[in-house]
């Protein structure tokens, strides 16, 4: 059998775990798709769910996976506008703040390690958004001006986000439901 | 260890039938990419020509019964909102650079939003397993299984817990205050749901040999055989 | 001829935990039936994982296996193992994982199919089989890779009593073909006819015998008084865009201090039923149902109504027992020594402090009930609490039933099988149909 000693890749059961954060988060973002403009909203799911992943399993890179089936099962389902951009929706937020774990280390209190790789994440968005917006033949300072309320609006959902994790692991772990070694002492 | 090999994603199933359902499927994905980006990088000139492919693509999509309210209702808050900075900080003279820029915008969307019309996401979900580990494959399939199953965890879970009293009704949610309720009581044990929900479905896909074959070999309904 | 064999087996879930087997002793022939009993939390999943091999944590003592031996395991909940949606999809998947040819599995398939009796296309979707053919798939999943042993987890309580029926034949079936059969289960009397062994597994170890608690607590016969709280016109159950579910041609009344039970089929509609009356079952055609004179809606009857639905284990999340208890009454303002008092008075005491996600499934099964008890509901409604829980178990849901029907509340329980209960009324669902007895008060012994 395999999955017990997988040392390169997720156990089976990770992997699974993995697998329905990210389609909970891709049917959740399109059942609460605020119609106001209201730029930034999905940053709270994203943050939320891919530090929950990160949390529960343990280990660096599960982000960068919960992002990349994120992107996959959009792109399958069909969500959001639509086509391959939304897997790169996805997936660079998801791949920045596992960087960003990567650097941090462990050098802030889990708390704010959390929010600070919620906004790293963050700022991966709203720089896609940037560039896009450059590609596009924007202004600059047209350009800047949206991805710093595109910033704005989604930091404040990603701290929300990422503060309503720990609670949620706090008591996964102290109901003794993560049997891993985990980042919640 | 994972083999690294393919496995046709068993997603919303019904597999696709024929071989040239699929090629299709990954030609359409590969230009779809292609337009999208092109729509970014292609010069002004170049424009004017992937406007009129875009524009077969949106009456194709139209024909197939697309939406495409969602989209227009987007782009033209975009385009009021992109042209309501300009006026403020270059005080409405290079109004039309901001048109060009959102204009740009609906094209890199509307080949996206043509792909989600015009092919089936079953379609969509084999090409991506053919490119995909057959762990991953795996996963994202039995996600998309689960789906339903999860969102009625969900809910279930949710009324559950306003009828125990919680302060979760959708007019209580409206105080943040009462998103950490919301936290302690739907999210947490719904989270302990999908963790035993990950164990089962492991050990359900293990007690059928899942992984023990590095190539594994694929099933098609007998009527693909036909 | 010896298929598997345990020998003196010891296991526990890590060093400082208690032992869950103690010295275990276990053989399996070619064409024997074992069916074992025991309390909930007693270790019988485990055994069956641990004779299928699939247990990944270590255990001391001697597992023999023949050469090649293959064990097929199909476990409980069948929403979590039914992988694919075609049935043929399904029971393909060992065989893909196994990397049979695609020409050799049909024959296969279709051979596995035959053997638990289930003859549908092997294109039709899951979902249209009904649970007791899905419990059937879940098995021909298995026999497809033609394992020597079959180990079932519990299939009582998951199936009606067409499907256990059908199960049987198909035990009947296999031994016949020579394959051992393993299964565990809380109700070893249905399965007299096809099992040869019977064991106990209690406080980790293995007996001879039907593990049999006897109980002690009685419903108590109440009279229906006034003031009625429940009222339904007759009325059709549909859900929007589909067929009629079912349909109750007389008006339904329940009134103070009645205990109604709902009997009827997997699928049925007991459960949407039980929801609509809590006013949280949504895509219905709106329903003539009033109650406590007001038509149902998700959240207007605050204390007044408690619901629980299936695996209640599902909504636990306080640290303790004693806060999962006492939410409800902070929440409706209530005192708070309501909640030690009902734990005392179910004996539960000792558990007040433990959180309640260490609990074994019956204990979680009765904090979940207790936690909807201590608020003193007027209706409550109950959606199979029976399942998965043992005779002590059973004995303190029939304690929190008499104390809340002495206090004036009604009691609506569903089910899938007709209970011995001192019911006031049975509402029953066949063929499409609600139809009610009202039964003669009597107290009986129940069980």
């Amino acid at each position: 059998m395999t999955t017990a000693n997988d040392k390169t890749g997720f156990q089976l059961q990770d992997a699974l775990f993995i697998g329905f954060c990210a389609t909970l988060l891709v049917a959740l973002k399109s059942m609460l798709r605020l119609k106001l403009g209201l730029s930034g909203h999905s940053m709270l799911l994203m943050s939320f769910f891919y530090l929950i992943c990160y949390g529960s399993v343990g280990r660096k890179g599960a982000i960068t996976a919960c992002g990349a089936l994120a992107g996959a099962v959009a792109t399958i389902l069909g969500v959001g506008k639509g086509g391959p951009l939304i897997f790169l929706k996805f997936f660079v937020p998801a791949l920045a703040m596992d960087m960003a774990l990567i650097l941090l280390g462990t050098l802030l209190i889990l708390r704010w390690r959390l929010v600070v790789v919620a906004l790293i994440g963050c700022l991966a968005w709203s720089a896609k958004g940037l560039l896009e917006d450059l590609l596009v033949g924007m202004s600059q300072q047209v350009a800047l001006v949206r991805f710093g309320l595109k910033f704005l609006q989604g930091g404040l959902f990603s701290v929300v986000g990422a503060l309503l994790v720990l609670p949620v692991l706090r008591r996964l772990k102290a109901h003794d439901l993560l049997h891993k070694e985990t980042l919640i002492k | 260890m994972w083999a690294k090999r393919r496995q046709p994603l068993q997603s919303k199933i019904s597999s696709v039938n024929d071989a040239s359902g699929l090629w299709l499927a990954a030609s359409a994905m590969l230009m779809v990419t292609l337009l999208s980006s092109a729509a970014f990088l292609a010069p002004q000139s170049a424009l004017l020509y992937l406007a009129l492919t875009n524009v077969l693509l949106l009456v194709h999509g139209l024909l197939c019964r697309g939406n495409i309210g969602g989209i227009l209702r987007y782009i033209v808050l975009q385009l009021g909102f992109t042209l309501l900075l300009y006026v403020v900080i270059h005080g409405g003279q290079q109004l039309h650079q901001g048109a060009w820029a959102v204009a740009r915008l609906l094209l890199a969307l509307l080949p996206g939003w043509w792909l989600t019309v015009v092919i089936k996401p079953q379609w969509i979900g084999e090409v991506l397993a053919k490119i995909m580990p057959v762990k991953w494959a795996f996963v994202v399939a039995a996600s998309i299984n689960l789906l339903p199953y999860m969102t009625s965890e969900l809910r279930d879970i949710y009324q559950l817990q306003l009828l125990r009293g919680a302060r979760i009704a959708p007019r209580q949610l409206l105080n943040p205050l009462n998103w950490y309720e919301l936290a302690y009581c739907v999210i947490f044990p719904l989270f302990v749901q999908l963790l035993k929900l990950a164990q089962q479905t492991a050990t359900a896909a293990r007690s059928r040999h899942f992984g023990s074959h590095p190539q594994p070999t694929h099933w098609r309904d007998p009527r693909s055989h036909q | 001829m010896r298929l598997l064999e345990l020998d003196g087996v010891n296991f526990n879930y890590g060093s400082l935990e208690p032992w869950i087997f103690r010295d275990l002793t276990l053989c399996i022939e070619s064409g024997s039936c074992h069916c074992i009993s025991g309390p909930t939390g007693s270790g019988k999943s485990t055994l069956l994982r641990l004779l299928s091999g699939l247990q990944s944590r270590p255990f001391e003592g001697g597992v023999y296996r023949r050469r090649g031996l293959l064990c097929g395991l199909v476990m409980q909940d069948p929403q979590v193992q039914l992988l694919r949606q075609t049935v043929g999809a399904e029971v393909a998947f060992a065989l893909e994982n196994t990397a049979v040819t695609r020409d050799d599995m049909i024959p296969r398939v279709q051979k596995a199919l035959r053997r638990v009796g289930l003859f549908v296309a092997l294109d039709s979707p899951i979902g249209n089989l009904s649970l007791g053919q899905k419990y059937r798939l879940m098995i021909a999943a298995q026999l497809v890779s033609e394992p020597a042993v079959l180990l079932l987890d519990e299939p009582w309580a998951q199936l009606d009593n067409s499907g256990v029926d059908e199960l049987l034949a198909v035990i009947r079936a296999l031994r016949a073909e020579g394959m051992a059969v393993v299964m565990s289960e809380h109700n070893p009397d249905a399965f007299k006819g096809v099992a040869d062994h019977f064991w106990q597994l209690q406080s980790g170890r293995l007996l001879p015998g039907q593990f049999d608690c006897d109980h002690h607590v009685m419903l108590t016969d109440f009279s229906p008084e006034m003031p009625t709280v429940f009222t339904t016109d007759p009325f059709e159950f549909r859900y929007q865009g589909s067929n009629t579910l079912f349909s109750s041609p007389q008006p339904l009344a329940v009134q103070r201090r009645e205990l109604v039970t709902l009997i009827g089929d997997n699928g049925s509609g007991k459960s949407s039923l039980l929801k609509a009356i809590a006013g949280i079952q949504s895509n219905v055609y709106p329903l003539p149902m009033k109650v406590f004179g007001q038509r149902p809606k998700a959240g207007v009857f605050g204390q007044q109504l408690g619901l629980l639905m299936q695996r209640p284990n599902r909504q636990l999340f306080e640290a303790t027992v004693e806060e999962e208890l006492s939410f409800s009454l902070r929440r409706f303002g209530l005192p708070i020594d309501m909640a030690s008092e009902l734990l005392e008075q179910l004996g539960l005491a000792a558990l007040a402090q433990r959180s309640p996600h260490t609990l074994s499934y019956g204990q979680q099964h009765l904090v979940a009930l207790a936690s909807l008890a201590c608020y003193r509901p007027s209706l409550l409604l109950l959606d199979d609490p029976l399942a998965g829980l043992d005779s002590a178990h059973l004995d303190k849901l029939w304690m929190m039933i008499n104390s809340l029907r002495k206090d004036g509340c009604s009691v609506i329980i569903s089910c899938h099988r007709s209970l011995p209960l001192a019911a006031t009324q049975e509402w029953q669902l066949v063929k499409g149909e609600l139809l009610v007895n009202n039964m003669c008060r009597e107290n009986r012994r129940v069980g």
